[in-house]
């Protein structure tokens, strides 16, 4: 806290107003409704409504659909983060070592941040279109039967692709500013204590974009769990066979699709457990930075 | 609400002041999900209404996709905004008409507001599928269609064969579209073509408590021979290079059809419209085959697409207006109308006599078809099924015949698993709308 | 794109010559900075070539990698004609719309935060730290979890199909929050010493020392936010159901639609080009403003 602050006055109750109030309406009260629900059977119209303890968890949760589509949210997450940090990673390093074109190279390397995922994710599609998609061709032509409106491995890949393409320009941008935060004089000192590039880089540049690398780690699965919504949404809509079922794309198809509010709110709990986890993580480590 | 009573006071205040002439026409709502050319004709029906009188104002407002229509309509009944009339598709029906008191039985409404009503005006393949287990009318079918078979004519000269009147002929007429060079079929909706219509193509039974119209307490019959059968067959066909699977869009399958790859194509009737502008081929429009071997001569389909239900808390003099708008949708005049722009069927045997007589069915025979196919004999399964979470258990079905044909599962795992899951659902409805 | 395209090709060509002994990690470096680059760029390249292209050329041909004849028509029909792809609405009233959310969002979400920052940070008062402690839950509770039942309350308030219920929910979030936190803090405390030996209340200390101070950080998060509205899509496509209201990212998922449904002859050329008219925007503003816009990401996200 601040050494000089204002006393007593009615001044910060109107400041911090509007954005509790908001905070209130949509943020507590439907969170503590998406717990209520969860332990209720209430029929769409909510016109008869029972109260069930656990039952909603234990035919949403313990049910294959949602036990595979947990396993495929998982792995999509490792793979979408892990592909698109090493991609950024590799960019980062070889754009902050090249003199000429440097800022060329950084332009276009970040535009892609500003792309919307569900627009990523209807231009891949268009790209894997198996009239029209050069991919799709492409790919069977190379001798790979790449069929993904029929096969969940082909599905995947392609789900995972647009998710990393989306995804590389912001961890490019943290991990050139991560690069160019590293003191000259530690760079220069590596130089001469080091001279194969590979050992340098993993001996002292890699452990020093530890911390970026753990904070986008957790940046990229947020994002492979929430926002790649908008690109399932616009591809495969969880197909083909279930396939590509993230646990977001479910709650939605669940609770909006299908009406069972019941089910689609226990998911939204585990959800939510799932993202206070990583919250958890999250601050542990900024607390480490602050001491580092 | 607030707003409704705050403008049906302002109503009565300005025809206070302006003497009795001047009555405000009671606003009706009505919330639909067709979008496109089928929207614009939904306008031009509105119009037609308004102006046939000057009592009511019908309000039709487009609210995106099936899923979302019925979506837009519980929050909006929960938040107490409900339309007075909503358009809700077939997987929908049973979880509008369990909710206890969320809709007005359309039968009685039309009863109440002195409408005459016979539900024998109604051709018999659409007559019963929304109503309840006494077959009362709850929602009034509004854009039905069937699936057909569509044939490339070429294609099929070509290979010297005509088009299949069953499964048996059809296994016959593959392999030589196949040495033309054609993937014989493809089709567009497996749940709604071979899963739903393959019962009542057959006359089979699809569901225990009279396919779901007696108790929402209720198992799934999908996992039966016949099926099995069937999609052992399907899936031999897929590879032996006879029938293409593109997914579970409905369009991509139409695609491979329009771009010649396939010689045939299982859609809608309703598809007819959208294939006279793409296809660059003369093609024909034929009945949904049946296998020989489970019955020996066809029934009836069922109908696919929405009907339309007045949602209760209203007022009566809104009622009114909504009874008139549906015994507006019944004129003969209005149903062809329809019938003629948009491929559906009609839905009252007066308004297909109007068709005939008008020699519509003379310049396009193949809009004839899937009336003709509806008043196939009916069986004792033939009028309809009334499922909980229908939506969800679609999803399954798409997932396991996925499964089944990438040869992921065997065909009788897939059934196994979709009776499974089904019921499980099927369970959980029940319990919820029960309760 | 065309120029900028072959920058970095130009670029390397041009570093040649003037340095005879180029090592080989440089060429390297080069040659995986180019095929980064069009890993990035070459499908934006193909979705706009492909959108000048007529419906016909695309389904016959393919994907096209250079300009075609029919751009003005496409990009004329996506604008300004219903039907189509836009069916009842037309991509300047979805990119109005989306205009609306992304400044709404970006004011809306800055205004608030800047207050509610400077309130826990320079006031002395009984609930600032409960208020603070509720304002960090946020973080905890992203959209996607509470979706169902935050379009409860925004139906119950009769808030469907408005800018209000599309922009308000999405502002409440703490991270702008801590993002004016973290840089009052870093504000001397002698300024506000300063201003009250002049006299100046708390309302004067903020209007005009601590906003003006604020000025470049407040550009910063702006363009991070606007972008962040813009490219919103799940609590639209919920919240929306007239399509008078769509965005143009919404504007996307109808695409897919009517691709998925088929029917007629797939109008791919719309298509792309709805997907150019999405993208553009944003990424110029991130292009335009890319100093600021790199400022703001690394601060806000920390």
């Amino acid at each position: 806290m601040k050494r000089a602050q204002f006393g007593h006055s009615p001044i910060p109750y109107l400041f911090v107003g509007p954005q509790l109030a908001i905070i209130v309406v949509f943020f507590l009260w439907p969170a503590g409704q998406a717990v209520y629900q969860s332990f209720l059977l209430q029929d769409a119209f909510g016109l008869s409504t029972r109260f069930v303890w656990f039952r909603n968890y234990e035919d949403t949760i313990l049910n294959t659909v949602w036990l595979e589509s947990a396993g495929f949210t998982l792995l999509f997450s490792a793979l979408v983060s892990f592909f698109s940090i090493a991609v950024a990673l590799l960019l980062a390093v070889r754009a902050n070592e090249v003199i000429h074109a440097a800022n060329a190279y950084k332009t276009l390397l970040i535009w892609a941040y500003a792309v919307a995922p569900p627009v990523a994710g209807l231009i891949g599609g268009l790209m894997f279109n198996p009239f029209i998609g050069d991919l799709y061709h492409l790919f069977n032509a190379a001798g790979w039967d790449f069929n993904h409106t029929r096969d969940g491995f082909d599905a995947s890949f392609m789900v995972i692709l647009i998710a990393v393409w989306k995804q590389v320009s912001i961890n490019f941008i943290f991990f050139l500013a991560g690069l160019q935060g590293i003191p000259a004089s530690v760079q220069e000192a590596a130089r001469l204590d080091c001279r194969s590039d590979e050992r340098r880089f993993w001996t002292i540049t890699f452990p020093l974009l530890a911390p970026t690398s753990f904070f986008l780690l957790v940046i990229n699965v947020t994002y492979a769990f929430f926002e790649t919504f908008g690109i399932i949404d616009v591809t495969t809509r969880g197909g083909p066979g279930g396939a590509t079922n993230t646990l977001v794309y479910k709650v939605y198809t669940d609770g909006f699709l299908g009406a069972d509010l019941g089910g689609s709110s226990a998911q939204s709990v585990i959800l939510l457990l799932m993202v206070l986890g990583l919250t958890v993580l999250q601050f542990r480590f900024i607390e480490r930075k602050v001491h580092y | 609400m607030r707003r409704k009573i705050l403008s049906a006071a302002l109503g009565a205040a300005l025809a206070l002041s302006a003497g009795p002439a001047a009555a405000e026409p009671v606003e009706i709502q009505f919330w639909h999900a067709m979008g496109g050319r089928l929207g614009e004709v939904v306008n031009e029906l509105t119009d037609k209404f308004n102006a046939s009188q000057s009592e009511y104002q019908l309000v039709s407002t487009y609210k995106g996709g099936y899923e979302d229509t019925m979506t837009a309509g519980i929050a909006a009944f929960r938040g107490g905004e409900q339309p007075h009339i909503i358009q809700i598709f077939d997987a929908g029906a049973a979880t509008i008409i369990n909710a206890p008191g969320a809709v007005y039985p359309v039968e009685d409404l039309l009863r109440d507001q002195g409408v005459a009503f016979d539900i024998e005006d109604y051709i018999s393949g659409v007559r019963y599928f929304y109503a309840d287990s006494d077959g009362r009318m709850i929602g009034m079918p509004f854009n039905s269609s069937t699936p057909l078979l569509y044939y490339n004519k070429d294609a099929l000269a070509e290979a010297g064969v005509e088009p299949p009147a069953t499964w048996e002929e059809f296994q016959e007429i593959a392999p030589k579209l196949k040495e033309a060079g054609y993937v014989a079929l493809s089709q567009s909706h497996s749940p709604w073509i071979f899963s739903e219509n393959f019962h009542s193509r057959h006359n089979l039974q699809l569901a225990t408590q009279n396919n779901g119209f007696d108790s929402t307490d209720v198992e799934i019959r999908y996992n039966n021979e016949a099926m099995i059968a069937h999609w052992s067959a399907v899936k031999d066909w897929l590879d032996a290079g006879y029938y293409g699977h593109y997914g579970r869009d409905w369009g991509a399958n139409q695609d491979a059809f329009v771009q010649e790859k396939t010689a045939m194509w299982l859609g809608s009737s309703g598809s007819f419209g959208g294939l006279q502008k793409s296809a660059q081929f003369e093609f024909g429009a034929t009945y949904l085959p049946h296998w020989k071997a489970v019955a020996d001569e066809p029934y009836g389909t069922f109908i696919g697409g929405a009907a339309l239900f007045a949602m209760s808390g209203h007022e009566d003099e809104e009622y009114k207006g909504a009874a008139a708008f549906f015994e507006f949708l019944t004129d003969p005049e209005v149903q062809y109308f329809w019938h003629r722009e948009t491929g559906y069927v009609p839905i009252t045997e007066a308004a297909y006599e109007t068709a005939k007589a008008d020699g519509y069915y003379e310049s396009t025979p193949d809009a004839e078809v899937g009336i003709l196919q509806l008043k196939q004999p009916a069986g004792e399964w033939t009028r309809g099924y009334r499922l909980g979470f229908y939506v969800q258990i679609r999803e399954v079905m798409y997932k396991y015949y996925d499964q089944m044909l990438s040869g992921e599962i065997t065909v009788e795992e897939g059934f196994e698993k979709i009776e499974a899951e089904a019921n499980q659902l099927l369970d959980r409805f029940h319990d919820t709308y029960a309760g | 794109m065309a120029a900028s395209e072959d920058i970095p090709a130009r670029a390397a060509a041009a570093a040649r010559p003037r340095r005879l002994r180029i090592s080989g990690r440089t060429l390297a470096n080069h040659a995986i900075l180019i095929l980064g680059a069009v890993f990035l760029c070459a499908p934006l390249w193909i979705a706009f070539m492909s959108s000048t292209h007529s419906a016909e050329t695309l389904y016959r041909e393919g994907l096209q990698f250079w300009f075609g004849d029919s751009m003005l028509e496409t990009y004329g029909a996506v604008m300004f004609d219903t039907g189509g792809v836009t069916k009842n609405t037309t991509a300047l009233t979805m990119l109005g719309n989306s205009m609306v959310l992304g400044l709404g969002f970006a004011i809306g979400k800055i205004v608030i935060s800047m207050t509610a920052a400077y309130a826990i940070v320079y006031f002395r008062f009984r609930l600032a730290t409960p208020f603070f402690w509720v304002i960090f839950l946020t973080l905890l509770l992203p959209l996607e979890v509470r979706i169902v039942p935050s379009y409860e309350v925004v139906a119950s308030l009769g808030l469907l199909n408005s800018y209000t219920g599309l922009i308000v929910p999405l502002i409440a979030s703490a991270t702008g929050t801590f993002f004016f936190r973290q840089f009052y803090k870093s504000v001397p405390d002698e300024l506000l010493e300063a201003a009250r030996l002049d006299g100046a209340g708390p309302l004067r200390f903020f209007l005009d020392i601590l906003v003006p101070l604020s000025r470049t950080m407040v550009a910063a998060i702006f363009i991070i936010m606007f972008v962040v509205g813009w490219n919103q899509y799940l609590w639209p496509i919920i919240m929306t159901t007239d399509d008078q209201l769509y965005t143009i990212v919404i504007g996307i998922k109808q695409v897919y639609q009517v691709l998925a449904e088929g029917g007629e002859l797939p109008q791919y050329q719309e298509a792309f080009a709805l997907t150019i008219l999405a993208i553009l925007p944003p990424v110029l503003v991130v292009l335009f403003f890319q100093r600021w816009f790199i400022k703001g990401l690394l601060e806000s996200e920390k």
